[in-house]
């Protein structure tokens, strides 16, 4: 009788803690769910188009994506030509180290053979890098070839955004999914497999 | 490992009175052996203010405490928010739920005497509990900033202007505004969500370690403390762990049923927990055509309302509340339960019940002539119960209170 | 005898309490009872697009977004812009803020109120009773009045679809005393006229009563639906939650009960 009990006992707490904790995660569903992006911040950092045929050759613009920069730059085939040259110096010519979006399709690094597109972020401690497309010694490095330059703790990248040996950014700068239909770029939005 | 865990709570335990606080509040707490349901909604209530903290700090994360945008971002929790809507819903539900619980625990204490010596301050926390609560639920209610936020601010803050002499210039003090304008929001904003809660908690806790010092209450009005075993620990009492516990744990359980029923199918309470006007956005210049108090404050509402003179309804709104505060003082009986209480009391009880009921009803229906009339009995049959009560409770007939529970 | 006293009290106070007041539907009585179908997606789809066509013009939504109209009633973005979606320059995510110049006020004495808690401040029975209670009257600026809601600012743009409704009179029986029909000397029903109803002329609508009414229920169930777009997946969440609740509360009163065999 007293052992039976026990076990009743036992039987009966056993199960009620389990419905209990059981019920523990669909009670903090909602409190976890509402740190999501709302539906507002989805809409606002919704996918962005612009024209890009107006762009001179060799000119880097910037648009806000998401409230992040984002680099376009279109390429003169003499700079996309000095990509070989920068080779030895970069970390992950590549880009094996990362999940690199448009793998292998052109040099830029985007679905484009002319326009490179960049997340303007350092994968560092995400300052925003400069460009600097001349062909000139600078103070950070005397043999530069141009590329992107981040004030803030000197990680170098290439024209295309691949990141030097020896500098604090451990990747490259990465490629947002975008598409081109023509000239117009759009940014957020993925036409490959859409 | 474990005596290495061991050895830091030993260190701890003899700098913070761990153990002792522990055995003392909940595992040995000792408790009365046979109490009735009556006895589920203080914990209840605790239940439901961490409830209402929990979601008050989530809402406030999207909440906009603009003139602007208070109401559209309601509207955005409603919407764009995920799972805003639970959230939302069940703060405005355990708003009304707080309410609900904390009427049927003040009742608990008139039919069982639980303010009876020696609980008065336990009583008295209680009651400014109370106080604060209905502040807290008031200033809640303007945030959203629909109509009847509007509105029924519109007249509480009016209440202001009825005192003499500084009346106006209190209203226009308390406003900030020459209406009720983003400012007056931001500032309710402000009292809700951090200085009144503040209050509520301390006062939570006094009421709590005012309970624990003298021991809780049963429905026979016993003093189990009368008869205690060598330890001193009452013989008619159990450990508030496990079987406290357990107890609670079943009405809680209830509890949360009646709140999911209310907050997933009737979260607007049929008008009474999220008025319908509250759906349109606050229109200094537009009254709606029937204002009506939410439900917790129509009994108080009514009596206002019964009363010609604003300044006289205030006297009597705030009589009606304070009263309750001196409670312990005019309850002259020897006994404490309403078990072994007279008729009279019985009566008495009976009719401030039915009372508070109807005042409730009249304070959301619109008046007439007819419900005027029946607002003043009711009021006069509220106080009754109050102020005749050192008469009926002295002179009436009581029953033998047993010695054990 | 107390429990006598006690609830014939209650009964008086609340007999007496609940004197009629004037309904929310004025004078088209009590307002027609209107049950919404919040799962029913096709009665949802055709709602959204009666709104879309004869509404939208005056009326925003504007805290609804409209990819998530387009998710809720499963119709495909591609689709739902295409058809029903009249302005190009809108963003799936943008809120429906109208398409009124800001000016609109002045067209109709008030701006056209926004409508995305219609159904909450009025009600839906208040909603579905207003759109069918238009009649003709000549005294007024649109040559149309409201039963529901006389003075009305809105035109009935739906009126060539009703037809053009009237307000008509007919014989009703007269009834005695004792709630019977009252007679006359030879068994015939004596009648009065009464005034005050509805009816449409006939042919003058493009569609059948049956088919209008069914019309402004979609149509008043997409504002249900607008008004709280979560409304569905509560009621759906509900159950689950409170059968939860059910369980854990049996099995804690079964251990309550067994641990309370220790100080019974």
């Amino acid at each position: 009788m007293q052992e039976k009990n026990k076990t009743r006992r036992k039987v009966l707490i056993g199960l009620t803690s389990a419905v209990g904790l059981s019920g523990v995660p669909f009670a903090a569903t909602p409190f976890i769910a509402a740190w999501n992006p709302s539906a507002k911040a989805k809409a606002v950092g919704a996918p962005v188009t612009i024209d890009v045929s107006k762009m001179m050759y060799g000119q880097q613009i910037q648009v806000a994506w998401r409230k992040q920069p984002v680099f376009i730059i279109r390429h003169t085939e003499d700079s996309l030509k000095n990509l070989q040259t920068v080779l030895p110096k970069l970390s992950d010519p590549n880009s094996d180290n990362i999940e690199e979006p448009y793998k292998n399709i052109s040099p830029t690094r985007s679905t484009s053979n002319e326009y490179s597109v960049l997340t303007g972020v350092c994968t560092h401690l995400g300052c925003s890098p400069k460009y600097y497309p001349e062909v000139e010694p600078k103070s950070w490095d005397s043999n530069w070839v141009g590329g992107f330059f981040c004030p803030c703790h000197g990680s170098m990248f290439d024209i295309v955004g691949r990141v030097y040996k020896g500098v604090p950014a451990p990747t490259n700068l990465v490629v947002p999914p975008h598409k081109f239909e023509g000239s117009i770029l759009t940014i957020g939005e993925d036409g490959g497999t859409a | 490992m474990s005596e290495m865990a061991s050895k830091v709570f030993n260190w701890v335990n003899t700098r913070l009175p761990i153990v002792n606080t522990f055995e003392r509040h909940l595992s040995k707490h000792p408790v009365p052996k046979k109490v009735n349901f009556w006895y589920l909604f203080g914990a209840l209530a605790s239940v439901v203010l961490i409830i209402q903290i929990v979601t008050g700090i989530w809402l406030i994360m999207p909440y906009s405490n603009t003139e602007e945008g208070a109401f559209a971002s309601i509207e955005y929790i409603m919407r764009d928010v995920d799972y805003g809507w639970v959230i939302r819903y069940m703060h405005t539900t355990g708003a009304s739920m707080f309410f609900a619980v904390v009427y049927m625990h003040m009742f608990r204490g008139l039919l069982y005497g639980s303010y009876q010596k020696p609980r008065e301050l336990v009583w008295i926390f209680g009651c400014t509990i109370y106080l604060v609560m209905m502040a807290e639920g008031f200033l809640g209610y303007v945030l959203p900033y629909g109509q009847m936020s509007y509105w029924g601010a519109q007249v509480i803050i009016s209440l202001f202007g009825a005192i003499p002499y500084i009346g106006e210039s209190l209203e226009l003090w308390v406003r900030g505004d020459y209406y009720i304008s983003g400012i007056t929001v931001s500032r309710f904003f402000a009292l809700h969500v951090v200085a009144l809660p503040l209050v509520l908690i301390a006062l939570v806790f006094l009421h709590l370690v005012a309970l624990h010092e003298v021991g809780a209450g049963n429905p026979e009005g016993v003093d189990i403390e009368k008869h205690v075993d060598d330890d001193g620990v009452p013989l008619d009492s159990i450990p508030f762990f496990p079987y406290k516990v357990l107890n609670a744990l079943v009405g809680i359980g209830v509890f949360m049923t009646v709140f999911a029923i209310i907050m997933f199918f009737f979260p607007e309470g049929g008008g009474y927990f999220i008025e319908m006007a509250n759906f349109q956005e606050a229109n200094p210049l537009v009254t709606p055509e029937h204002i009506a108090p939410v439900w917790y404050y129509a009994p108080y509402y009514t009596m206002l309302r019964a009363i010609p003179d604003p300044l006289g309804g205030l006297i009597i709104m705030g009589a009606a509340v304070a009263i309750f505060f001196v409670v312990p003082w005019l309850d002259q009986s020897k006994v404490a339960s309403i078990r072994y209480k007279g008729i009279y009391s019985k009566i008495a009880i009976a009719l401030f019940g039915i009372s508070f009921l109807t005042l409730g009803y009249l304070g959301t229906v619109s008046v007439t002539e007819t419900r005027k009339l029946i607002s003043i009995i009711c009021t006069v049959m509220y106080f009754a119960f109050f102020l005749l009560m050192p008469i009926y409770t002295k002179f009436e007939k009581t029953l033998e209170v047993p010695e054990r529970l | 005898m107390k429990r006598i006293i006690l609830t014939s009290l209650l009964f008086f106070c609340f007999a007496e309490l609940n004197a009629a007041e004037g309904g929310p539907c004025k004078d088209y009585g009590e307002c027609d009872q209107f049950k919404p179908a919040l799962n029913d997606i096709a009665s949802l789809q055709s709602g959204a697009s009666v709104f879309l066509n004869y509404c939208y013009g005056c009326h925003s939504l504007k805290f609804s977004r409209w990819n998530r109209v387009a998710a809720d009633l499963e119709i495909p973005e591609s689709l739902f812009f295409e058809n029903l979606v009249f302005d190009s320059t809108i963003k799936p995510g943008d809120l429906m803020v109208g398409s009124m110049p800001s000016d609109s006020a002045n067209w109709f004495g008030v701006e056209p109120p926004d409508l995305t808690l219609v159904t909450r401040y009025k009600g839906d029975d208040w909603v579905y009773s207003y759109l069918r209670a238009y009649y003709e009257d000549s005294s007024k600026v649109y040559g149309v009045n409201n039963l529901v809601y006389p003075g009305t600012a809105m035109p009935n743009v739906l009126e060539k679809l009703q037809g053009n409704q009237i307000l008509s009179c007919k014989d009703v029986p007269v009834l005695a005393s004792n709630g019977g029909e009252k007679r006359d000397e030879y068994g015939n029903t004596i009648t009065k006229q009464k005034c005050g109803y509805l009816k449409v002329k006939d042919g003058t609508g493009e569609l059948s009563k049956e088919e209008f009414d069914s019309m402004i229920y979609d149509l008043t169930n997409f504002l249900v639906y607008v008004g709280e777009p979560a409304r569905a997946d509560r009621e759906r969440i509900g159950w689950y939650v409170v059968f939860f609740f059910i369980i854990f509360t049996a099995l804690s009163a079964l251990l309550y009960r067994e641990y309370a065999k220790d100080y019974h």
